[in-house]
């Protein structure tokens, strides 16, 4: 070796061994900007374009920021319609399909032993025209996705005729079947319409699952913490327990299956504001409030308190959906909804056909099984599969597209429908390609490819292009549709257009009719199987991302892994511990559940992860088409095993610690200590001068969802422990979702992140300073200082710490993801909550370049920013102009283990009381 | 017997003696090696910054606004280069890179560690001397790191202007 070289290497080696090799790498030569941008952009600038997120249907707006040339983070577009800045956890660990290393990298083919094999684009595409060609001789061409709007919806309508292709409806496993069917009866309108909660003062919801998977999360989540605001009343009845249901002021079970007779009930009994035809209240049973009581197992009480709500309510909105509309009983129970509605006078106002979601091109699973078999015994030519991650719950549709003569998936990974595929396509993501999102009618989003695609993929529209042998590419065909409409697609991030306001006038007759046909007055057999929508998953696509697998599931709180949940008193029934494995009779699969017992679920009801509803085969409700999600008389297999819950939640009792607010906190202005004793302090009270960074966080309207969880993961560089470390309780989130079980609601969540503490308890144990109070207020972890020995973990009273164990595994290309600003930890160091230091510390550069000080709003953390219900504020609690001051000064406001005088700087506000819960 | 029984310590010494020395070398080699690492071409900042004078922020654009002064596309030599002294090897490798679209792979010389968080916009704003870090650039053929740029430097030289010696200042 050369002397010199030698340096070289010295120079290098102390990077790679903290064991940030791909950086250190990256360190090793500089590449200058190959072209210079108009104005040579600063390596350290954030690049920002505005697209819509693509996870789920609810098309929320999306700022993307990158850096060199790469998105590392996503963050919910504040001037969006949808979501106004808030985000999901879904939408921010979406960067975790662009960057997962089992997405599809090239075009493959099905070889000769049934593997796959490499093919090149040109050969792909032209083994399709071929086929498209032969199937010229009598046999039919059929495309079928997931839910298509906008631009790509037109371009799919012009392909299936120029290339005689029959477009399948679209398949959604939500696919509100039995509410579009009940609005098609009601009023003539098979839609799925607004529901303006915000402009509601009672909101009483069935089932209907608002925060998790219903129509859209992030939208309903603002609009109910605006709600509360102004004194919102909500009601939400639903037999199994879900993350909405633990936020509802009045949180009520419901036997399954019995929600069409508490609403004949609420019905018959309330004050109509409009009254109902004769005929249709005819056709709706008389319900007493003892028979409502027997039926749904609602109490007296509990149902005249809603019936006075409800009467004395000026605006009243009920919403029924969810899993409450997907059994037998969902289409009287959507009706009567609709008839409730209408009696209110919510319809046409509150209840909004006007801006009507898109779901025109999307089927109902029902549907989708009649048009099977009608192609069972037809030749298939060519089969198009596209952005499907399951075809299970239409019976046969495998089967049809296994025959075919070719089949084609478009797809991003390997899902259960490529199975019966020939040939993949690898499409771009939504982040590297173009598009638009009809999410309602009056509002198309765009989306825009931000960075250049990392894989050999491309657009569905330019695949459909090129199949069409059409001019142009797909870039140019949205351009095209968005100048139609009189906008520019490289300038608007979203095109809201003004609706034209619907008239709808009740169909007496068919309501009366089908009202009578489909009651039914069998509740379900208990104990009932529930598949409970996933705040996680959606309806399982979003199951890939590893990400969302390492973040606990609110409501159980288990991280990996399927689980099946239920009540203290079933497990007693059934004689099953947590963690039994056992067999589920009613889904006739051999799959084996372990069981999470979890005290606040409610009585026979045992519940699964909508995500399972992806692999099952489950009945469809005849009804509706609808998916049915609620099964009586499910009986426990026998227990095969026991197996470890991912569970590191700890205790879930506050047990009047002072987690929650009790005797140990004091009204304001009072000092805090613990009964009897003043805190002694060994240390002196630090002082600031400029800023003492501090956050507040409203309980009453957190509800739970980890989008702040999410948004953390991918701003700090935190990395994935992976499913054996979580047996391990080993956990690396720098913010959690605590549940507790001793709160006024079934389950009160609270977010705990480092508490930046005045006196921290972890400063004084560190042997070697690595950690300490800065000037700021922060408590500082510097991490090469740090030498792993844990004691400041062990002294955390709010265990925010988390060390690493190991070094986390990026694997290519999720090395990609990596936050610049923030250090990729080497192993063997502790870290924590930073309070997003590196946002700090760039607007505080900003700042002086200004010679000023950080103003408030100027910037929040991650967490703050991605808080759909916003329930966080984050800024200086020494200007007494600033939200975050006004906040920590309101009343209902407390510190966790305040008593401890280690004077945290988060702040909690929580109403004291929040009124009856119905909760037993 | 006695003298067998010291082997072991002699031999522990000889170790740690060795690795003293071998310590002590490398970190004299570390923060002046005397010549800097060959870089693909020889670009000379005698001939720029010295001879023709420019400014080191005709080149490193972003360094007044940025934490990175920008090491500068081929697009910002071509400038000049397109007509100027096209007959040397080095340009015309140069010129061959940029029409083919290919960066010039420098080798870095001056870094921090991946725990440092440095600002070079801070920096020129309190109008310290690039030399105060970097030393004469145009004395150095090619450039090589002078100073050694460990944590003493910064906190030393942070002391004496009153800069912030906070940890988080620096380290992320």
């Amino acid at each position: 070796m050369k002397r010199r070289d030698f340096v070289k290497f010295l120079g290098v080696t102390p990077g790679a061994l903290a064991g940030s090799g791909s950086l250190a790498d990256a360190q090793e030569r500089l590449f200058e900007n190959l072209l210079r941008p108009k104005q040579q952009d600063p390596a350290d600038m954030w690049v920002v374009h505005q697209t819509t997120c693509t996870e789920c249907p609810a098309g929320c707006g999306v700022l993307v920021k990158g850096r060199e040339g790469r998105p590392v983070k996503l963050e919910g577009d504040p001037d969006h319609p949808i979501n106004r800045g808030g985000l999901c956890m879904r939408g921010q660990a979406s960067l975790g399909r662009l960057y997962h290393q089992e997405r599809l990298r090239e075009p493959l083919a099905r070889g000769a032993d049934g593997s796959w094999e490499p093919i090149s684009w040109n050969a792909a595409l032209d083994r399709i025209s071929n086929a498209l060609v032969e199937s010229r001789g009598g046999s039919r061409n059929v495309y079928l996705s997931s839910r298509t709007t906008g631009s790509l919806a037109q371009l799919l309508d012009e392909f299936a005729a120029s290339l005689n292709v029959e477009r399948l409806p679209d398949l959604e496993l939500f696919s509100y079947g039995a509410l579009r069917e009940a609005y098609d009866v009601l009023f003539g309108r098979r839609e799925v319409p607004a529901y303006h909660v915000e402009e509601a003062d009672l909101l009483v919801t069935v089932g209907a699952d608002l925060f998790e998977s219903f129509i859209s999360p992030v939208r309903f989540a603002r609009h109910v913490s605006e709600g509360l605001e102004h004194h919102l009343d909500w009601y939400h009845l639903e037999p199994q327990l879900t993350m909405t249901g633990t936020n509802a002021g009045h949180r009520i079970h419901l036997h399954a299956g019995s929600e069409q007779w508490l609403l004949a009930y609420l019905l018959k009994s309330a004050q109509p504001r409009s009254p109902l035809p004769a005929r249709v209240l005819d056709a709706v049973p008389d319900v007493t409030i003892e028979q409502a009581f027997a039926r749904t197992g609602v109490t007296p009480e509990q149902l005249q308190g809603l019936v006075a709500a409800w009467d004395a309510a000026e605006h009243p909105l009920v919403i029924a959906g969810g899993v409450s509309t997907a059994h037998a009983g969902g289409l009287p129970t959507a009706l009567l909804a609709g008839l409730l509605q209408e009696s209110s006078g919510a319809i046409g106002n509150l209840v909004d056909f006007g801006e009507a979601e898109n779901y025109d091109s999307v089927g109902t699973p029902g549907e989708l099984v009649d048009r099977v078999v009608d192609l069972a015994s037809a030749n298939v030519g060519v089969c198009f599969l596209s952005r499907l991650h399951t075809l299970a719950p239409v019976a046969g549709l495998q089967e049809v597209a296994g025959s075919a003569v070719l089949t084609v998936g478009l797809t991003d990974f390997l899902y259960p429908p490529t199975e019966a595929c020939d040939l993949l396509l690898p499409i771009s993501h939504s982040l590297e390609s173009w598009g638009d999102v009809e999410t309602y009618r009056g509002l198309t989003s765009v989306v825009r490819p931000a960075f250049t695609p990392l894989f050999d993929t491309v657009a569905e529209g330019d695949i459909l292009l090129h199949l069409m042998a059409a001019p142009g590419n797909w870039e140019d065909y949205v351009a095209r549709q968005w100048q139609a409409a009189g906008a520019d697609v490289e300038e608007q991030p979203f095109l809201e257009r003004p609706t034209r306001p619907v008239s709808t006038r009740l169909r007496a007759a068919p309501t009366a009719d089908r009202l009578a046909s489909s009651w039914t007055p069998d509740t379900l057999e208990e104990p009932v199987l529930a598949f409970s929508p996933s705040v996680r998953f959606f309806d399982g696509r979003s199951q890939v991302i590893s990400l969302l697998n390492e973040i606990p599931d609110p409501l159980t709180a288990v991280s990996y892994g399927w689980a099946l949940s239920i009540s203290e008193d079933d497990a007693m029934m059934q004689s099953v511990e947590e963690g039994h494995v056992v067999q589920v009779s009613a889904l006739g699969s051999e799959d084996f559940f372990p069981v999470r017992v979890h005290p606040a679920f409610d009585f026979a009801v045992l519940s699964l992860g909508m995500e399972h509803a992806a692999t099952a085969a489950l009945p469809i409700d005849a009804n509706t088409g609808e998916l049915i999600r609620c099964i009586g008389g499910v009986e426990l297999g026998r227990v095969r095993d026991s197996a470890v819950l991912t569970v590191l939640s700890g205790s879930m009792d506050a047990s009047g610690r002072g987690v929650l607010p009790n005797d140990v906190h004091h009204p304001p202005g009072v000092e805090a200590h613990e009964p009897g004793h003043e805190p002694r302090r060994l240390y002196p009270t630090p002082e600031h001068e400029t800023y003492r960074w501090a956050m507040a966080i409203d309980l009453d309207k957190c509800t739970g969802c980890s989008a702040c969880v999410a948004a953390c993961y991918v701003e700090n560089n935190i990395s994935i422990a992976g499913p054996d470390e979580h047996r391990k309780g080993r956990e690396m989130s720098w913010i959690r979702i605590q549940p507790y079980l001793d709160g006024d609601r079934p389950i009160e969540f609270m977010p705990v992140m480092c508490q930046q503490c005045g006196n921290a308890p972890c400063e004084t144990v560190c042997p070697v300073y690595a950690t300490y109070h800065n000037p700021d207020g922060l408590n500082a972890q510097v991490y090469n200082r740090c030498v792993g020995t844990r004691y400041c973990a062990n002294n955390c009273p709010y265990k925010a710490r988390r060390f690493n164990w190991f070094a986390g595994q990026r694997p290519e290309p999720m090395d990609l993801l990596v936050n610049p600003d923030v250090s990729v930890r080497p192993k063997g160091v502790m870290e924590k909550c930073t309070f997003c230091v590196q946002r700090i510390r760039e607007a505080k550069d900003h700042a002086k370049d200004e010679d000023r000080i950080v103003l408030d709003g100027e910037f929040t953390t991650a967490c703050a920013q991605s808080c759909p219900s916003g329930a966080i504020v984050f800024g200086n609690l020494l200007d007494e102009n600033s939200e975050v001051y006004r906040w920590a000064h309101s009343e209902n406001v407390h510190r966790i283990l305040e008593g401890l005088g280690t004077e945290p700087a988060v702040y909690y506000l929580r109403q004291d009381n929040r009124g009856d819960t119905g909760h037993e | 017997m006695k003298v067998l029984r010291l082997i072991p310590y002699a031999v522990l010494f000889g170790y740690v003696g060795a690795a003293a020395v071998g310590l002590v070398v490398l970190l004299a080699l570390r923060s002046d090696g005397g010549v800097g690492p060959d870089q693909p071409i020889a670009f000379s900042h005698q001939i720029h910054a010295a001879d023709l004078a420019l400014d080191c922020t005709h080149c490193h654009q972003t360094v007044e606004v940025s934490r990175f002064p920008g090491i500068p596309s081929t697009d910002v030599c071509m400038v000049c280069h397109e007509f100027t002294a096209t007959d040397r090897p080095d340009i015309q490798r140069l010129t061959r890179l940029h029409n083919e679209g290919r960066p010039v792979e420098w080798i870095k010389v001056h870094s921090v560690p991946w725990h440092v968080y440095f600002t070079h916009k801070r920096h020129i704003k309190a109008e310290i001397e690039c030399t105060a870090c970097h030393s004469d650039v145009t004395v150095q053929l090619p450039v090589r790191q002078v100073r050694s740029f460990d944590m003493g430097m910064c906190v030393n030289c942070h002391r004496a202007n009153g800069a912030p010696t906070d940890c988080w200042t620096c380290h992320k």
